[in-house]
């Protein structure tokens, strides 16, 4: 039986999709779904729909880079890197997100 | 936006196809990967397609999402709007053809009143800062501007609290070799406060006007160099005699400045030249005649306004020692910045020429309104089904419009060659038919295309597509979807019912086009038959510079094809007789103009003496104080008692007491458009005095006699004829601007009617296209030809009849409100209502021939076979 799938907090994906490039490999959008998806041992669901506007939202933004690439099986694909601003984007924002998890934590035991 | 973002938006604009093929082929790697994944896992082939596609939800609707990141939706529909629309026009170039051309005539037409208007009154005067010219005067209590003296003119330049720099400026006019040239008598200072420098020489300086009489130099401009001396390069140095005084020329103005007037001056001459080049009292000298008109350049941070206020209470305190019916009343701060000042009279005077042009814009709008509705009518299977669809209106509306802005493309690019055509065509026609001595005093303003005219072309361009696409756009797209849903995509519209009001109002519109250019050729025709009171033929008239005026009243009156010479203050016919208050010793008082005349006067010009006497020889040259009055001024003064013999009290000008011995008959004096004059005295002179124009009575052919005279008075005593026409030019000057207008008033009559009729045309040919039907079962009922043609002919007629008496009432109302300006014109001229009338009713008629004769072709069987 396959654990229960949580769906994504609106804006987390952005962040994921960030962390997923940081390790400065680029990668396509089935591989970066792959990787969330199994890091997060399958709890987290990434809308497969959605992922592609964010990645084409966050390219917009500047905070990766897409270019034409062969994937491991020999097929064309569109792989995404992380860029400089996109560094600094997801420091500020892991930055949040530790600042929102804590505190909600914090609401959580205390009130 | 950051750099990234606009970069991409621009790549997903310009390489469309690429990015929408890299969109396409991301999915599909996807996917592929997807149901790899899956048939690893086991599943068959088609198992493990369906749960990727599963996964990965609506392809569409994703890939939308992804566009929508791109934030160019509003661009990519216009743009797919655009090739739509494109695509569509391919299919039928007549349509596009036929649309652009009708709208080209109107707004051409128009584009050509622009560029005139443009050229005068919007584009700024070729100087430095010109928006902050003004040019100042004061008003007296009749609402006249005041001209300076040199005294007033200096202390203005002194105290005046509202300029930074002024300049004084008088004009003068003169002829050089019998060719009129229009010069500038202009203050030192003139050329270095507008910041206009020399092509050639130099322009005046400040030294040039330091003592009156000594610089006898002046500066032409460069057009007059071009044109009168022929672009001579030893221009400079050279000679000109001006009324009898040499004067050297030291410069030619740069090209394009053309002076502050709104007719460009051919030269500019020292102000201090003015006792050398001008008759009367000494400029500078004890009298202090009030001739300068001055101009300056307003302090910076000075609004109009304030300015204004300031100048008041300055005008008041300089003048504070003057009668109180002498002191200003008002100022009068008139930009200089283009060659008419834009203001409210200038409106006015404009507005029918821009509403009868602006009218013909609609008409050509309504026209291809119509044509849009025919073929979205036609196109309604089309609009139905995209609605029912769930296409949104509003994008509907918008991708017809798209049509409408597409088609007013071709049309602009033809309307500007029509109004370069129109332009040129009316100069041409102008200069052909303007009466031969008024040509000379012709200077044509340049007439550029500048962005003031591409931005009202693009203005005019744009507001008619609008005109003419909306209204068909929310009409067409008026289908009820359930209709349309049902299959019945042509029975909620009931397009008919737009489409005659259109025609409706174009009848209405041409009706009253055609009724106002009727009354205007009337009242031309009015103007030319119209009895002046006096026999013009074969006299001549000119005006003569002091200093030769003995030798040239010497000259005529031994001159062997002279009959008789008389004098006049006024040339009658020249547009301007001066007017005083006369009060009779009954109690009754007028405002009457008035003419110093000799005694031959009246008989040279036919003038009949009603009662009472001429002036006598003795009375003419002693200037004894009796007069003459015309027969209207004596009704009006003596409506009981004979005038003769009379005493009248004249104040103003003239002022003192007027014995009257005579009474002549009525004449126009002024201009013909004013009528015979409501009141005139004639008082005594003789032409060796002073300020009158002579005026001579031939014996031969008049136009060689005045070449004759003026070639032999210039040989005799040079410059000293400043100009020399023949009543009858005078006669054609005044007739010709109605002349001109009436012939405006065919073009715009006849495009209009043009316009209507082929209005009419599609509105009917387009009704018997949908009547096809029942007009055959009626022909299969027994329905004569006769009948059926009637059918249409009468449908004509009825949209004819309402368009007509809609028209009716207002051309009435517009006529009453001209006429309270126009002496010659009729409100209710039976003939013209009657001939407009006929004319529109038969151009309906024949406009409905042709659909009427396909009506009675059309066969019953085939008909009804039809479905």
């Amino acid at each position: 039986m396959r654990p229960s799938r949580l769906d994504l907090l609106q804006g987390t994906l952005d962040l994921l999709i960030l962390r997923t490039l940081q390790s400065g490999d680029a990668q396509h959008g089935w591989a970066i779904s792959e990787r969330i998806q199994q890091i997060s041992q399958d709890v987290l669901q990434v809308n497969q729909g959605s992922l592609y506007p964010a990645l084409h939202r966050l390219e917009h933004q500047g905070w990766i880079k897409a270019e034409w690439g062969v994937s491991d099986l020999g097929r064309r694909a569109r792989f995404y890197r992380l860029t400089a601003a996109g560094r600094k984007q997801l420091l500020h924002e892991t930055d949040n997100w530790a600042r929102l998890a804590a505190a909600i934590g914090r609401v959580l035991e205390l009130a | 936006m950051s750099w990234s973002d606009f970069r991409l938006r621009i790549r997903a604009l310009v390489f469309r196809a690429r990015v929408e093929k890299e969109l396409e082929d991301e999915v599909e790697f996807h996917l592929a990967m997807a149901r790899r994944k899956h048939a690893a896992a086991g599943r068959s082939q088609e198992e493990a397609a369906r749960m990727a596609r599963l996964d990965f939800g609506r392809i569409g609707a994703v890939k939308e999402d992804c566009r929508g990141v791109r934030g160019n939706q509003v661009f990519e529909t216009a743009l797919q709007d655009v090739r739509y629309a494109l695509r569509s026009f391919r299919r039928n170039p007549g349509f596009v053809f036929t649309v652009a051309g009708a709208i080209a005539l109107g707004l051409g037409l128009n584009t050509a009143l622009f560029t005139v208007f443009n050229a005068y009154v919007l584009r700024p005067i070729s100087v430095r800062d010109p928006y902050s010219l003004y040019g100042f005067t004061w008003t007296n209590r009749e609402g006249r501007g005041h001209a300076f003296s040199w005294a007033e003119y200096q202390q203005f330049e002194k105290t005046n609290p509202a300029f930074s720099e002024v300049a004084a400026v008088q004009y003068l006019y003169t002829r050089v070799d019998g060719r009129p040239l229009q010069g500038q008598l202009v203050t030192g200072n003139y050329f270095q406060m507008l910041g206009v420098g020399a092509a050639v020489g130099r322009t005046l300086m400040p030294e040039d006007t330091a003592e009156p009489g000594r610089d006898p130099v002046l500066v032409l401009s460069y057009q007059t160099w071009q044109t009168v001396f022929a672009g001579r390069p030893d221009i400079i140095g050279t000679k000109i005699t001006i009324r009898g005084c040499p004067m050297q020329v030291i410069g030619v103005a740069r090209q394009g400045f053309q002076d502050l007037s709104e007719v460009p001056r051919d030269f500019w001459a020292p102000l201090t030249m003015a006792g050398r080049l001008q008759d009367g009292p000494d400029l500078f000298g004890a009298a202090h005649p009030e001739r300068l008109n001055v101009v300056g350049r307003i302090k910076p941070g000075q609004s109009a306004s304030s300015a204004k206020a300031a100048l008041f209470a300055w005008s008041r305190q300089i003048t504070s020692q003057l009668a109180e019916d002498r002191k200003p009343v008002g100022i009068l701060l008139l930009s200089k910045a283009t060659a008419i000042p834009l203001t409210p009279e200038l409106m006015l005077v404009f507005s029918p020429l821009v509403a009868a042009f602006g009218l013909v814009l609609l008409l050509a709008c309504t026209n291809v309104a119509n044509m849009m509705l025919a073929r979205a009518m036609a196109r309604q299977r089309e609009i139905g089904i995209r609605l029912s669809l769930g296409a949104a209106r509003a994008r509907l509306i918008r991708q017809l419009l798209t049509e409408s802005i597409l088609l007013s493309i071709p049309a602009a690019i033809l309307g500007l060659a029509v109004s370069q055509i129109t332009t040129g065509g009316a100069l041409r026609v102008m200069f052909a038919t303007v009466p031969k001595d008024m040509l000379e005093l012709i200077h044509q303003v340049p007439l550029p295309l500048d962005w003031r005219v591409f931005g009202f072309m693009l203005l005019a361009s744009l507001a008619s597509a609008f005109l003419f696409g909306l209204a068909p756009a929310i009409q067409a797209t008026r289908a009820g979807v359930m209709l349309a849903a049902r299959g019945e995509f042509t029975l909620d519209i009931r397009p008919a019912r737009l489409r005659n009001g259109l025609v409706i109002a174009q009848i209405t519109v041409c009706t009253l086009l055609l009724l106002a250019c009727g009354v205007l050729v009337r009242t031309t025709m009015a103007m030319s038959t119209f009895d002046i009171g006096f026999r013009t033929r074969a006299v001549i008239a000119m005006n003569i510079v002091e200093k030769g005026r003995t030798r040239v009243v010497d000259a005529l009156a031994s001159d062997a094809g002279v009959d008789s010479v008389a004098a006049a203050s006024s040339i009658p016919l020249d547009g301007w007789v001066p007017g005083a208050n006369v009060s009779g010793q009954n109690g009754s008082a007028i405002s009457a103009a008035y003419n110093y005349v000799s005694p031959e006067y009246f008989g040279m010009l036919g003038i009949p003496i009603l009662r009472g006497r001429n002036f006598t020889p003795a009375e003419a040259a002693s200037g004894i104080p009796v007069g003459i009055l015309s027969a209207a001024a004596a009704a009006r003064l003596f409506p009981n008692t004979s005038s003769v013999g009379q005493v009248i009290h004249l104040s103003g000008k003239p002022a003192g007491d007027v014995r009257i011995i005579g009474v002549a008959g009525d004449v126009v004096t002024c201009c013909i458009a004013f009528g015979k004059d409501a009141a005139l005295l004639y008082l005594p002179t003789v032409p060796s005095a002073a300020q009158r124009a002579l005026l001579v009575r031939v014996r031969g052919e008049v136009e060689a006699e005045r070449a004759r005279l003026d070639a032999r008075l210039r040989a005799l005593a040079p410059g000293a004829v400043d100009d020399i026409h023949s009543l009858d030019q005078y006669y054609a000057a005044g007739i010709y601007p109605f002349r001109a207008a009436s012939w405006i008033g065919f073009a715009v009559g006849g495009l209009a009617l043009l316009l209507t009729v082929s209005g009419i045309y599609g509105v009917l040919s387009y009704s018997v296209t949908q009547r096809t039907k029942e007009i055959g079962i009626r022909v299969a009922l027994g329905a004569t030809t006769g009948s059926v043609t009637g059918l249409v002919l009468k449908q004509s007629l009825r949209l004819a009849a309402v368009g007509i008496g809609l028209g009716l009432p207002l051309a009435l109302g517009l006529f009453r409100l001209l006429a309270a300006r126009i002496i010659f014109m009729r409100v209710f001229d039976l003939a013209v209502f009657t001939g407009g009338v006929l004319l529109v009713a038969s151009a309906a008629l024949a406009a409905g021939y042709i659909p009427s004769r396909r009506a009675a072709r059309i066969d019953p069987i085939q008909t009804l076979r039809y479905d």
